[in-house]
């Protein structure tokens, strides 16, 4: 037994109090959604694979406290150490630390003595071990060989012959094509680098940049009085193989100092802003469908005891309790909807605005319509509580006259 | 057809218990016109109320139709009310945000009736109060006398077994008051029962048999004078 004809022209005749609530409800979800795109964007980029086994990898970074130091000869000392140590998988030495923030790019092109164009790529130094220790999966060619290993000064010029690169930068390289065998040059120069090897996928340095992924290694090691090493430990141990590792590097070389950190803390420092953007617009989501569920509920509550007399007289009639529940569910239902189908179009409109001045990604159409679900869910649970309780209103009321 | 025996009402509050009926035991056969008068507070309302399904008694035995209602649980109520009550209140109580016409269908829709069958009852009824050219106002574009002519017209809707009228003409000038008492005598005498409460000894002199309540009991009970007589208010 639908009332939907009486109840529209009834609804009609308060308009106003109807198009405010619905129109808080289209506002509500116009916000919601769009700041649903944004979460989802954020939640998705801190959910990409990195490539590595960041769980699994401590970072450590050390400076000589002498000024005259044997960067080679301590590196190649603290390797044997470290790849025989118990719980330790594997180890290489290297210029930075991955998706930590901080890393070196460059532009690098498919033809000799280019300077405009090309494509750009984090670069890294490392020797033979580091796809097993980071444990990337190397997808075409092969792995550097010992031979390939150059060790030099910090100010000798490096004319590097092979490389290994990211599958990302291979396509932005040579879009459409296999990479592996080509030759690619760096900045001005007419040396050719061949590709070796290509890694299925290693996020760089800075997982907000836009080129995130396009990635080169060369085998290569560089003197400076600063170094790094990735260290990977079996599953389960890295906390405790980081104490070692702390312990037994000190005790080899006291003359330096040391900084071990795991590379999940630095993946969660590179992710920190997003990951407060998340929680604030999730809260803001939560604090809005909150408000504007009170409203609601204030609305109805407003409209029951308004109505009151009204309720007694249909009950007096021969309304059930069930009747009078379902004829203020329904009417909420009736705002709800209106109030979807405006906060339908206003949420694509502020979407259009954001993908052309913000570039954000286009409205997904499941997310609106779960968030439009939950709206809808929030308004009649508010109409809920009110509706049941505008059921015991006594039929009696009818004939006191107030 | 309406059957009280022993019925009590007590109200309570915190602090105070009112006795609004006592010993309260009636008996009005089909097709009767019943009017009860009595002064204010003395339980007209409560014994409209309880009479009409709007509340339960405390106390004691309420048979309509054969049915003990004190046995039927809220949604029963509803429906008995539904079908085999018609309610005329003294405010009219017409609903503001529907038309004349909806407001004669709300019953209908409860009742579960097809759309085809609540049109044709409805012209009915507004035909049998001389409104049918006014289908599509809303109440307040009525005169009061017009008001309570529609508020019969949704209490006959149903086709009721009887009529409980609280102060019918209460809100209604001499003239309108005596269009509405002949529009209910006719209803009377085509077979519906009517009980109707009045302040009015010249309207409840009109009715075929007279109850007066005095706190909350049956004072008086006496059939068909042949003339208005007063009593007092």
């Amino acid at each position: 037994m639908l009332e939907l004809k009486p109840m529209l022209s009834a609804l009609w005749r308060n308009k106003t109090s109807a198009f405010l609530i619905a129109l808080q409800l289209a506002l509500t979800l116009a916000i919601v959604s769009n700041a649903g795109v944004i979460v989802s964007e954020r939640v998705e980029k801190i959910a990409r694979p990195t490539g590595m086994q960041v769980e699994d990898l401590i970072s450590v970074t050390f400076m000589p406290i002498a000024q005259e130091y044997d960067m080679a000869g301590a590196v190649a000392a603290d390797m044997d150490l470290l790849r025989g140590l118990p719980g330790v998988v594997d180890a290489f030495p290297t210029n930075q630390i991955p998706v930590s923030g901080s890393g070196s790019a460059s532009r690098y092109f498919s033809e000799p003595n280019q300077e405009i164009g090309g494509e750009v790529a984090n670069y890294y130094q490392v020797d033979p071990n580091f796809i097993n220790t980071l444990g990337l999966e190397l997808v075409a060619g092969r792995n550097f060989t010992a031979a390939e290993m150059d060790v030099m000064g910090p100010n000798e010029n490096y004319d590097a012959r092979v490389a290994i690169i990211t599958r990302d930068f291979g396509e932005a390289l040579f879009p459409g094509e296999e990479p592996l065998g080509k030759f690619f040059f760096p900045l001005g120069e007419n040396n050719p680098i061949e590709i070796v090897g290509v890694i299925d996928r290693h996020l760089g340095a800075w997982v907000g940049w836009q080129k995130a992924g396009q990635v080169v290694f060369y085998p290569l090691l560089i003197k400076t009085n600063h170094k790094r090493y990735m260290i990977r430990a079996e599953p389960g141990q890295r906390d405790a193989v980081m104490k070692l590792v702390e312990e037994k590097l000190a005790q080899r070389d006291a003359n330096r100092v040391l900084q071990l950190e795991t590379l999940s803390r630095d993946l969660e420092q590179s992710y920190m802003s997003d990951n407060v953007m998340v929680k604030v617009l999730s809260a803001v989501i939560a604090l809005l469908t909150f408000i504007v569920s009170l409203g609601i509920v204030g609305l109805t509550i407003f409209w029951i005891n308004q109505r009151r007399k009204q309720i007694g007289i249909r009950r007096a009639l021969g309304a059930t309790r069930a009747n009078i529940s379902r004829y203020f569910l329904l009417e909420n239902g009736l705002i709800a909807a209106l109030g979807i189908a405006m906060g339908f179009a206003i949420a694509m409109l502020i979407n259009r605005m954001m993908v052309t001045s913000f570039s954000q990604p286009a409205m997904p159409a499941g997310l609106l319509l779960s968030c439009a679900a939950l709206l809808l869910l929030a308004s009649l649970g508010a109409a809920l509580v009110p509706a049941l309780r505008a059921a015991n209103i006594s039929p009696a009321t009818a004939t006191r006259s107030v | 057809m309406l059957k009280m025996h022993n019925i009590r009402k007590v109200y309570r509050t915190d602090t105070i218990e009112t006795h609004a009926l006592r010993d309260f035991s009636l008996e009005v056969e089909e097709g009767e016109f019943v009017s009860v008068t009595g002064p204010s507070g003395s339980g007209k309302t409560t014994f409209l109320n309880i009479a009409g399904l709007l509340e339960t008694a405390t106390d004691g035995q309420y048979l309509l139709d054969g049915v003990d209602i004190s046995k039927l649980g809220d949604s029963d109520r509803s429906r008995q009310r539904n079908e085999k009550i018609g309610f005329i209140f003294q405010g009219f109580n017409l609903i503001p945000d529907l038309n004349l016409f909806d407001n004669i269908d709300v019953p209908l829709r409860y009742r579960g009736f097809n759309s085809k069958e609540r049109r044709r009852r409805i012209e009915h009824v507004l035909q049998l109060v001389g409104l049918s050219a006014r289908a599509k106002y809303l109440p307040a574009q009525l005169s009061g006398g017009q008001q309570q002519r529609i508020a019969i017209a949704r209490a006959l809707a149903g086709e009721p077994r009887f009529l409980l009228a609280d102060e019918p003409t209460g809100n209604l000038d001499s003239e309108m008051a005596a269009q509405v008492m002949e529009l209910l005598e006719s209803i009377n005498s085509a077979g519906t029962t009517i009980i109707m409460v009045t302040h009015d000894p010249e309207l409840a002199a009109r009715a075929r048999r007279n109850i007066q309540i005095v706190d909350g009991r049956v004072s008086d009970s006496k059939a068909a004078p042949v003339a208005p007589v007063a009593e007092p208010a």
